[in-house]
């Protein structure tokens, strides 16, 4: 499939939950230094090139994007401003977006749509905390103010509609429940910042860390003092670690090595795959919930690749 | 939110595919039962909630109970300024970034004061209730007090000794706020060029545009360092090697070059323990090499 060329650095990008041919993709700037930013939302075509449906500009880096799950138009944009920001589809450019929601007092670095419940999302900043906002109210719910550093990241617990957990500059990753005033889990997980962090989507006490210490760890939160796996293989911190929804040991990630890699921690060879498309940091990843197998992935270069595991990224 | 009618709006998006696979092997989960009801609602009932909660940026790592790790907490990197006097002005810079919005463009309106507390723009431009109203408090008075407050503007809302109730007398809040009544801030200074309530000085806001641009940059790039402190590092060390290495590189070449050229070394000055042992006779050090034996080349490089 041919790859998407963007104006701006690649940061994320995420398959739509509702069609399988849809994407959404977060760009920034001059790298997300400084800038503008702009928000794609691209369709893959069986045959052509890939078609851009929308694109939104924003006057500050766009660092993730995430999906609504009780929506099939509606998006929303974690931006360098601090701000989280939400998109419809169906209205025109110039109503959008629907809603700015300035509370992070610094950069909004993830945002996770509750899959589960459908009317809630997580946001994580680096201003140390975590903010939980319901698609009905103009403000937060709640904050999440316990780590010592950026929060790089937040993700929902797929099967359970209160839990999520974030991941942290702190070395630590921890568990939360909206309905306990502190978080309930705290994992020291790595010695070095933690960047990214996913669930398991077949058992909900599993979960994946990655750090810049050039790990993945599974853990277990049942018991976390020692890790499940320990994924060995990236030559630079890994940006983004992400649990497959169709199988359930099989991870992706994405690093500053510029590779995106594919394991599977139950087996003694973890790595499964390996991408070298990326000529620049590979900051995005993600794998289509509707079709088996299917990957996607942006980097600073640029670019956004999708393409079904087992073949090149690159070929036509 | 207007939905697309294409596809099954409302109903949500298809079952996921481990919704479809049943529930999960291995035992159950260490998490509460889900609560039934919308988001919003359990976190109502759970008493937890905190609408629109604006954390400060400089209670950072103030808050209680928020280092469990027992290891230090590594400082922000926007905030290791060591060169402008250390801790205080680097919070300030902290504070700076996510105050001066506030005060500066006003749009935030009150949301934007609470935090700025007692920074600088707020009370002064813009919100000026606000700005008596938390310039007493936490963070930033660094700024408010003893930059701006104090000596730039502050004396012309003087009011000196207000501390954090004046409601109309913003600056004079925030400036009094640190140094109390009569405080070293306070006083109005005789030579103030603004008269009360002046316009806010479009100079000084472009000023504190240019340097939020620039502690933002900073912070970024500082940020893509740290987390990927490990490539920074090798990178500046394969610099560095490079360096190192190309030295010698050049050296080397440099006396092959000569050699070529036909100049020759000085020879070392400890003769090298010829044929006649280190304390031979032979033990002229300047004098030309003779033509060599019979032997041709042999036995240049030692005894044999």
């Amino acid at each position: 499939m041919p790859a998407f060329k963007t104006p701006f650095n690649g940061y994320a990008v995420k398959f739509s939950p509702f069609y399988e041919q849809r994407l959404a993709v977060a760009t920034s700037q001059n790298f997300g230094i400084l800038g503008n930013g702009r928000l794609h939302v691209i369709d893959l075509s069986p045959a052509g090139p890939i078609a851009e449906i929308a694109a939104f500009d924003t006057a500050d880096g766009v660092y993730d994007v995430s999906w609504s799950e009780s929506h099939d138009s509606l998006l929303i944009a974690a931006v360098a401003d601090g701000s989280v920001k939400l998109y419809d589809l169906s209205l025109p450019p110039t109503s959008n977006p629907v809603r700015s929601l300035s509370e992070h007092t610094r950069e909004t670095h993830s945002v996770d749509y509750n899959a589960v419940r459908r009317d809630s999302f997580i946001s994580s900043s680096w201003d140390d905390t975590i903010k939980l906002w319901t698609i009905d109210r103009p403000t937060s719910v709640r904050t999440f103010k316990e780590h010592a550093y950026c929060v790089y990241s937040a993700a929902w617990n797929p099967r359970h509609a209160d839990v999520f957990a974030s991941a942290s500059g702190d070395c630590t990753a921890r568990i939360w429940d909206v309905r306990e005033p502190g978080s309930t889990m705290i994992l020291p997980a790595h010695e070095f910042e933690i960047l990214s962090c996913d669930w398991n989507k077949y058992d909900d006490a599993i979960i994946a860390t990655s750090s810049v210490d050039k790990s993945i760890k599974v853990w277990d939160v049942r018991n976390y003092r020692i890790p499940v796996a320990v994924l060995n293989g990236h030559g630079y911190a890994v940006r983004k670690v992400k649990f497959s929804p169709h199988r359930a040991s099989v991870i992706v990630s994405c690093s500053y090595d510029m590779t995106v890699c594919m394991w599977d921690y139950m087996v003694e060879d973890s790595l499964i795959g390996r991408y070298d498309h990326h000529s620049e940091f590979a900051v995005g990843v993600d794998m289509s919930v509707l079709v088996e197998g299917l990957l996607a992935s942006t980097g600073w270069d640029e670019l956004v690749y999708v393409w079904q595991h087992g073949t090149d990224p690159k070929a036509p | 939110m207007a939905t697309n009618n294409s596809q099954p709006s409302g109903g949500g998006p298809p079952p996921k595919p481990w919704e479809r696979a049943g529930g999960t092997s291995s035992g159950p989960a260490p998490f509460k039962p889900p609560s039934p009801g919308s988001t919003s609602d359990v976190v109502d009932a759970s008493g937890t909630a905190n609408p629109g909660e604006i954390v400060p940026t400089n209670d950072a790592n103030s808050a209680l109970n928020r280092n469990t790790l027992g290891r230090p907490v590594p400082a922000r990197p926007w905030e290791q300024q060591p060169t402008y006097g250390g801790a205080a002005y680097g919070s300030g810079l902290g504070g700076y970034n996510s105050g001066y919005g506030a005060g500066g463009y006003g749009s935030y309106g009150a949301t934007g004061s609470t935090y700025n507390s007692g920074l600088y723009g707020n009370s002064m431009y813009r919100g000026g209730g606000y700005g008596g109203l938390y310039g007493g408090g936490a963070g930033s008075s660094m700024y408010g007090g003893g930059m701006y407050g104090g000596g730039m503007y502050n004396s012309s809302y003087g009011m000196g000794g207000m501390g954090g109730m004046g409601m109309g007398m913003g600056m004079g809040g925030m400036g009094m706020g640190m140094g109390g009544p009569g405080g070293p801030y306070g006083d109005d200074d005789p030579n103030n060029p603004f008269g009360a309530p002046s316009q806010p000085p479009g100079f000084w806001i472009s000023l504190m545009r240019v340097m939020q641009g620039f502690v933002t940059f900073f912070g970024r790039v500082a940020m893509l360092i740290d987390q990927n402190a490990q490539a920074f590092h090798m990178f500046m060390s394969a610099l560095l090697q490079l360096f190192d290495r190309s030295g010698l590189l050049y050296g080397e070449l440099a006396r092959f070059v000569l050699r070529i050229l036909g100049v020759k070394r000085v020879p070392n000055k400890v003769h090298p323990p010829g044929p006649n042992g280190p304390h031979g006779p032979q033990t002229h050090i300047e004098g030309p090499k003779g033509a060599p034996p019979a032997g041709g080349w042999d036995g240049v490089w030692g005894n044999n």
